[in-house]
């Protein structure tokens, strides 16, 4: 089981748009905030590494009824035989907390989401080096999401019933295709034999290329 | 229930069927339910190595057999439930179980799904599944979630028998947050046959899960723990049948009655369990459950002086009955807030106002308290249809304000509060009125009692009310209600409930008459002090009063709350602050301090026009140029609104007279329920003194164009999160297109463009809350 203790407090201020040090009074707000997102969260990830074969269709992930569509995900899982299906929740506390947060004052509320997803984002990279670190010899690929480039985000259903998401984790999805609890990631990690050229998660495939503020600004989000 | 388990000393369910499923060939993200009828032999034969095992009871293969989860399968509840429970009666099962397992959506506030549309899904499948035996819920996280099926399954199931089993994690909750306490509270009182727990965790990690479980309920107790833990590999479990045969026999000792496998259970685990537990017997179990009440995140006892705050309630209070009339539940939630920092234990809820529609209302102020917080609720109103809504909705165990000695009340209320297991408050007084005599009072107590208990209501979910009079009146009175309370603490044993502000009422220094007979009353037995927490000598009496009678133990709530030196006096430079400073250093007590200063010198207009529209235009600007970024623009904001709230309340009290500059209606479109962007716009909004209609999130296209037509709105505002959520956006203003040509809409949201806005037909784009200020400017010419 994974702990998170902490708020990953630059990139949280950065989600918030604040490209300058926080005062005081800010400081405070967050520490309080974070302290109650802490303890509201059940942080929880479930994975299913299986064979892959790239077929006319997409991407099959044998034994299973997942079909990753797209030239995106071909060309991102091209080489790998294997891929690890992964699904990483902080739970529906997260959202109580953003709710119970904002209520009492906006700020707070929009602090608390972004340190959810700040945590959220802490919560991937653990669980990955924690699958990972049960995969002795295998060289990964970056984590590839739904929505990303042309890999459809229809494909969160299947995705999610392949590692057993609702029983396992308590996620759903909705009929408008939104993850619910609302800080929940799905992913796609290409396993291979051989390194793997990691390439970056770039603009290219990100779906906020065309309104996002970094861009605007000429960098990177990450 | 009871023939039940007249024929056995315990009730054996089945085990694992995905396990079996997939063993068969089923692919991981198949669908169970479609073998009922593609591979019914196959599901029989599972069924029948469980019956052969020992199992008394098999689950029909129904678990996600729900219209929603069944839409992308072409096949109907209807055609797959009957098919699955022939199925399992060709297995020659004692008995066949309709399985429900969650239906793959949530409930709001942190999905989308209605209660009532998860009640009419729950529904479907009872009535597609009348020919089983039972009705059982597994699996379940979401404690309203089970409460609809529960509700369902007892008014549409033809009085079968109806089991429940949650999945709880090692921290002793299920995902959703809700506890082994609050799951057993309120699901025996809503009066299902039995209760326990299934999947998530293996024998050994459900041991003190329902250890817990034991504590808190006299019903039935069900184990149906996974086989282990399963290996994050090669996803199987690790116990073998032996092991968690022998496993299962600590829980028969702890008093449970109701055995099964769930996750990686075989038909070889089952028979080890039965062969196990065959002539072993079940510990009796007597739990002393304490009085309580409840939401689905926590339990509040009533073992000491609990504070009920009365601030939630419209009697004597303009601004309140205003937020009621306009339905703005965030004044209603600021409320709720306050008095729970303030050290509420428990909040009253009176929303009944001869204006507004109080069915409608309390359903909303429900909901919405349950959305922001887990304190418990006191459902306070007369009308017996608007606490019937508030109970159907309410997510836990609340308390029912109130019932009398009359018959009417009596046959009217009680009813209810058996029906849907809350606690209840029982005023002293009956058609002759408030007997003058503590044995008067004492005696209807009584009656209030007898009735209660011969209708099944539990004599510990009975708080009796003796009535506060006011002592400038009836100054006799006051230790006639004194008496009659000690004599129903002692005589009777139950807990009492007391109003105690009226105590004053037409005397100077109210505050201090109130708090000196609300430590009489505590030493006379009050457990349940109705009062105003935000008082804060009030709390602080209840808080020395529980150190004084060595509840507090070795003081320590005492010393959290004044052991610390009290905080500074607000420091001297803020006396000559000005409201434009307080608002630009985002400080909310400073700004409603300095505006309620003002209102005593200067036009409320003036202040809104000179002082508070310049001080945001200012960080407005700021924010635009890159000086200041989102946050500090919203922590202003919060200052001006604070300043705002002040002006509202000077307004409401002293004239007919409102800030409006304007009517905008506001929204998160349907299907997206991301609406920290929105509430932003509100803000801001609000603070330029526009009146701003908030529809929430996930609005159907019909609310908009309703709300717009209703206030006539010139100005109406979108957003939306999601790629997915766009064509809503879209809908939206097709539809206002058609019904409200007047009104022109403004757009916003993460993955919007000015493009797309325009592609859409939205008349503006707005990149961020600032812009929508300005495009509300342009619009209204002000």
């Amino acid at each position: 089981m994974i702990r998170l203790t902490a708020v990953d407090m630059p990139q949280a201020f950065r989600y918030m748009g604040m490209a300058a040090d926080p005062d005081e009074t800010m400081r405070r707000l967050a520490a309080e905030c974070e302290k109650r997102l802490l303890a509201s969260i059940l942080p929880r990830y479930v994975h299913l590494v299986c064979p892959i074969r790239q077929t006319e269709q997409g991407v099959l992930c044998e034994g299973t009824t997942l079909l990753l569509t797209g030239a995106d995900i071909a060309a991102h899982l091209s080489g790998c035989d294997r891929a690890a299906v992964l699904c990483a929740t902080l739970s529906s506390g997260a959202d109580a907390a953003i709710r119970q947060a904002g209520a009492a004052d906006v700020l707070a509320g929009m602090m608390t989401d972004a340190m959810a997803s700040a945590l959220t984002e802490q919560l991937c990279d653990a669980a990955e080096a924690e699958i990972l670190a049960g995969l002795p010899g295998l060289h990964p690929t970056w984590r590839f999401s739904p929505g990303y480039g042309d890999l459809p985000l229809t494909v969160q259903g299947d995705l999610l019933r392949t590692v057993n998401a609702e029983k396992r984790l308590g996620v759903t999805l909705s009929d408008s295709g939104m993850l619910i609890p609302s800080k929940t990631v799905t992913a796609v990690i290409g396993l291979s034999a051989r390194p793997v050229p990691k390439g970056k998660r770039g603009c290219a495939v990100c779906n906020m290329n065309q309104t996002c503020p970094y861009r605007a600004k000429g960098v990177h989000c990450a | 229930m009871t023939e039940l388990f007249k024929r056995h000393p315990f009730l054996f369910l089945d085990g694992g069927m995905g396990t079996m499923l997939q063993a068969e060939g089923l692919l991981l993200g198949g669908v169970p339910e479609l073998w009922n009828i593609e591979r019914p032999e196959t599901i029989t034969a599972i069924h029948r190595a469980y019956v052969e095992a020992g199992a008394h009871v098999v689950y029909a293969n129904t678990f996600g057999c729900n219209r929603l989860k069944m839409a992308r399968t072409g096949h109907t509840v209807e055609e797959l439930i009957p098919a699955a429970i022939r199925n399992a009666r060709a297995s020659g099962a004692a008995y066949v179980a309709l399985d429900i397992g969650p239906i793959g959506q949530m409930l709001e506030p942190t999905g989308i799904l209605k209660f009532e549309e998860a009640y009419d899904i729950f529904r479907e499948e009872i009535e597609a599944g009348a020919d089983a035996d039972l009705i059982v819920f597994e699996t379940m996280s979401d404690l309203l979630e089970v409460r609809a099926g529960v509700l369902a399954a007892q008014e549409h199931g033809g009085g079968k028998p109806v089991l429940v089993t949650m999945s709880f994690e090692e921290t002793g909750r299920t995902f959703t947050g809700c506890s082994v306490a609050s799951m057993a509270l309120t699901l025996e009182g809503l009066g299902v046959d039995a209760i326990g727990v299934n999947c998530s965790l293996g024998p050994e990690e459900l041991v003190p899960i329902v250890e817990e479980l034991c504590r808190w309920t006299t019903l039935p107790v069900i184990v149906k723990p996974n086989a282990g833990l399963p290996d994050p590999v090669t996803n199987t479990y690790n116990f073998t049948p032996e092991r968690f045969g022998t496993c299962m026999r600590t829980f028969a000792e702890m008093g449970a009655v109701i055995f099964g496998g769930c996750c990686g259970t075989t038909p070889a685990h089952i028979r080890a369990m039965t062969q196990v537990l065959s002539g072993m017997q079940s510990a009796e179990r007597h739990p002393e459950i304490p009085s309580a009440v409840c939401t689905a995140n926590r339990v509040v006892t009533i073992t000491e002086p609990r504070i009920i705050g009365e601030r939630i309630n419209p009697t004597g209070k303009k601004r309140f009955k205003q937020a009621l009339i306009e339905h703005d539940l965030d004044y209603i939630l600021g409320q709720a807030i306050q008095q729970i920092d303030a050290g509420a234990d428990i909040l009253d809820v009176n929303v009944g106002l001869p204006e507004i529609n109080e069915t409608e209302m309390m359903t909303l102020a429900v909901r919405a308290i349950q959305g922001i917080t887990d304190t418990p609720l006191q459902l306070d109103t007369t009308d017996p249809q608007a606490l019937e809504a508030g109970l159907r909705i309410y997510n836990g165990k609340p308390i029912v304000n109130s019932v009398n000695g009359e018959e009417e009340s009596l046959n009217t209320v009680l009813p209810l509060v058996r029906r849907y297991g809350a606690a209840v408050v029982g005023l002293t007084l009956d058609k002759n009125g408030i007997p003058k005599t503590a044995e008067g009072r004492f005696a209807i107590a009584e009656r209030i009692l007898n009735r209660a208990l011969s209708l099944g209501i539990r004599r510990e979910d009975v708080y009796i009310d003796c009535l506060t009079l006011t002592a400038s009146a009836e100054q006799e009175g006051v230790m006639q209600t004194l008496h009659a309370l000690h004599r129903v603490r002692e005589e009777l044993g139950l807990h009492t409930v007391l109003g105690v502000s009226n105590i004053s009422f037409g005397l100077p220094d109210r505050e201090l008459v109130n708090r000196n007979f609300l430590t009489m009353a505590l030493y006379a037995g009050l457990d349940l002090p109705i009062i105003n927490p935000n008082v804060e000598s009030m709390t602080a009496a209840v808080r020395t009063y529980k150190l004084l009678a060595n509840i507090d133990k070795n003081a320590v709530d005492f010393i959290a709350h004044y052991g610390t030196a009290p905080a500074p006096a607000p420091k001297p430079q803020s006396t000559s602050m000005t409201l434009e400073a307080a608002i630009s250093a985002g400080l909310k007590s400073e700004a409603g301090t300095l505006t309620q200063a003002l209102l005593e010198t200067t036009e409320p207009m003036a202040i809104v026009n000179d002082q508070l529209i310049p001080a945001l235009d200012k960080a407005g600007a700021a924010f635009e140029q890159g000086k200041i970024f989102l946050p500090q623009l919203i922590s202003a904001a919060s200052a001006a609104q604070s300043a705002f709230e002040a002006i509202k309340s000077h307004l409401t009290a002293t004239s007919s007279e409102t800030v409006d500059r304007g009517t905008i209606v506001l929204a998160t479109v349907k299907g997206d329920i991301h609406d920290i962007g929105k509430n932003i716009v509100k803000i801001l909004l609000e603070n330029y003194g526009y009146r701003v209609i908030d529809l929430g999130k996930d609005v159907p296209y019909e609310d908009v164009a309703d709300a717009t037509e209703k206030y006539h709105a010139p100005l109406v505002g979108l957003s939306a999160l999601m790629t997915t959520t766009l064509p809503s956006m879209e809908g939206t203003i097709r539809l206002l297109h058609e019904r409200c040509p007047w009104c022109r809409t403004v757009v916003g949201g993460a993955v919007l463009t000015a493009d797309y806005a325009e592609k859409i037909g939205a008349d503006f784009y707005a990149r961020d809350a600032k812009e929508t200020v300005d495009i509300a400017k342009q619009v209204f010419g002000n």
